[in-house]
């Protein structure tokens, strides 16, 4: 996949860095590069764009990251089972567009894509991670506030970060994407230490939603590809959209991954259904006045987030978990941002602590 | 009359009712049948500020879940019948944004509906009350006993004791497990 960039900026002392210069040798000839002093001067909404956040995404800036990689998932809450995920930060925003995206409330005053040219020294906190917490085992991705490997045919950035944790016991890399951009993946080898994951949508929230991105299809063509090249493969049916028809399209979707990656060659599933801030989804329907996907039977919930009424989210969440244990495997699955309570009943059991439950993910 | 007429009454009652100007912008962008049917309904049931706001922010999200025009929205036999109905005004106007929200959160209502019709069948005697959490936002039941004598928390204790099958179908329902309708 290939996205278009309107502009390339890069930071004053980062021109140098292995990144700019791999960066700036793979833009095309009539993409500008202009060098800054400052790169939050041009990562804000920059004045007079109808749609700044749509136009950040196409507004690439190379810059030094001032502020630790490493942090836990900020989704996590003591009100929800949490599945013990850690968040590399190596790049924010991310060139596809879909409607529901949390990114367009979450990062809306900082919106350019941002690449961080001391990506490197995130290795250092990793390492001290995981010598501090000797025969303990992490799950970290870099898939929160960017897509993991959108733009890596430019950046290459997955190539070092497997050779990195490809060298490591206890910590496994999760490259969580919605595209199929696996080249680079293909000429490492991730030695059991990196699991792929993919969002599945159906192919209506697909169409409707998710701009830019490659389709189901592709995307489950893609984990087979990686499998079939020594990494684990996981999939996040998030965000589960109820709109009428949602079960069989999701029972479809469902099988067809199935027919392609057998239930004991999943790594895991996540599921979370859609939710948004009323801020967010004021954001999203002003800029996809047209997307039905965003026109649900949403409520206001206990945290203050919109998410369809309860007994059909559930019943939902019910629906592919029982698909999935119909299939015949036990597949580790959890649910994000939901309660113990909605977790037990949809799994018939209270979720683990989400120490334990992040070590049983990390270790597929 | 025709559109420029048209636009010209949207902006005096948006002006008269002091309709905020995001509002009067998404009116005036709708189609012209759209806008000519919100302008014919706002003065049949003489919206006011917060209730076209609400009718102009659920028309245009029926319209889009529905592919269709807000024009094709009011122009449902049950929109039409309230419009034309017997009632005054505002008991018109009230019922009006009520169905409109029908249509808007179709499935949520029929939960409801059924979740309401157990409760009912349950004929829980005076002092117990259940409250339902609002617009089914979570999966919480709330039981609520109200008495004055401990001979009547032990009446009222027991009654529950006997209508426990029927408080766990309800609260299985809260949690998704009885949803009757294809999703």
């Amino acid at each position: 996949m290939k996205f278009d960039l309107d502009a390339v900026f890069v930071e004053h002392g980062c021109a140098g860095s292995a990144l700019a210069m791999r960066i700036l040798r793979a833009i095309p000839r009539d993409v500008p590069v202009t060098h800054v002093a400052d790169a939050r001067e041009v990562s804000r909404p920059a004045s007079g764009e109808r749609d700044p956040f749509g136009a950040g995404k196409r507004r690439m800036v190379i810059g030094k990251r001032k502020t630790p990689f490493l942090m836990p998932c900020p989704a996590g809450s003591s009100r929800f089972a949490c599945c013990g995920y850690l968040v590399l930060t190596l790049a924010s925003n991310c060139p596809m567009d879909c409607s529901y995206c949390f990114l367009q409330e979450f990062i809306a005053d900082n919106p350019a894509f941002q690449v961080y040219a001391n990506f490197t020294d995130s290795f250092d906190e990793l390492d001290r991670l995981a010598g501090n917490a000797r025969g303990r085992s992490f799950r970290v991705g870099t898939g929160d506030l960017a897509d993991s490997l959108a733009f890596d045919s430019i950046t290459g950035i997955s190539r070092d970060l497997i050779d990195f944790f490809a060298a490591r016991e206890n910590l496994t890399l999760e490259l969580k994407t919605k595209t199929d951009e696996i080249e680079n993946l293909l000429a490492v080898d991730p030695r059991g230490r990196v699991i792929v994951s993919w969002t599945l949508s159906p192919d209506a929230v697909y169409r409707s939603s998710e701009h830019l991105t490659a389709s189901p299809t592709a995307r489950i063509a893609a984990a087979r590809t990686v499998l079939d090249a020594g990494y684990g493969v996981a999939f996040h049916f998030d965000p589960l959209i109820a709109y009428p028809g949602a079960e069989r399209d999701y029972a479809a979707l469902i099988d067809e991954l199935l027919d392609t990656v057998a239930p004991g060659e999943i790594s895991f599933i996540s599921m979370g259904g859609l939710r948004m801030t009323p801020r967010l989804r004021g954001a999203a329907r002003s800029r996809f006045p047209g997307d039905p996907m965003l026109c649900g039977e949403e409520v206001l919930a206990a945290d203050g987030r919109l998410r369809t009424f309860t007994p059909l989210r559930l019943n939902l969440y019910r629906t592919l978990a029982d698909r999935f244990r119909k299939a015949g495997a036990e597949i580790p699955s959890y649910l994000c941002m939901e309660t113990a309570s909605v977790h037990e009943r949809v799994f018939g059991a209270p979720p683990s602590r989400p120490a334990i439950i992040g070590e049983r993910l990390a270790r597929g | 009359m025709n559109v420029d007429e048209i636009d010209a009454q949207i902006r005096l009652l948006a002006a008269g009712r002091r309709l905020p100007p995001s509002h009067l912008a998404r009116w005036l962008a709708m189609d012209a049948a759209s806008r000519a049917a919100m302008l014919d309904i706002a003065r049949a049931l003489r919206l006011r500020t917060g209730q076209m706001v609400t009718a102009l922010e659920t028309l245009e999200e029926i319209a889009v879940r529905e592919d269709l025009t807000v024009a094709g929205v009011l122009d449902r036999a049950g929109i039409r019948r309230i419009a034309a109905g017997p009632g005054s005004a505002p008991a018109r106007a009230s019922a009006m944004l009520e169905a409109l929200r029908t249509l808007r959160y179709p499935r949520l209502k029929q939960m409801q509906e059924q979740i309401r019709a157990e409760i009912s069948a349950l004929k829980l005697p005076r002092g117990i009350s259940l409250l339902l959490p609002k617009e089914l936002g979570s999966d919480d039941l709330t039981i609520s006993l109200r008495v004055r004598s401990a001979a009547e928390l032990a009446r009222l204790l027991e009654a529950l004791g006997q209508k426990r099958p029927g408080l766990a179908r309800i609260i299985e329902m809260l949690g998704g497990e009885s949803v009757k309708n294809e999703i």
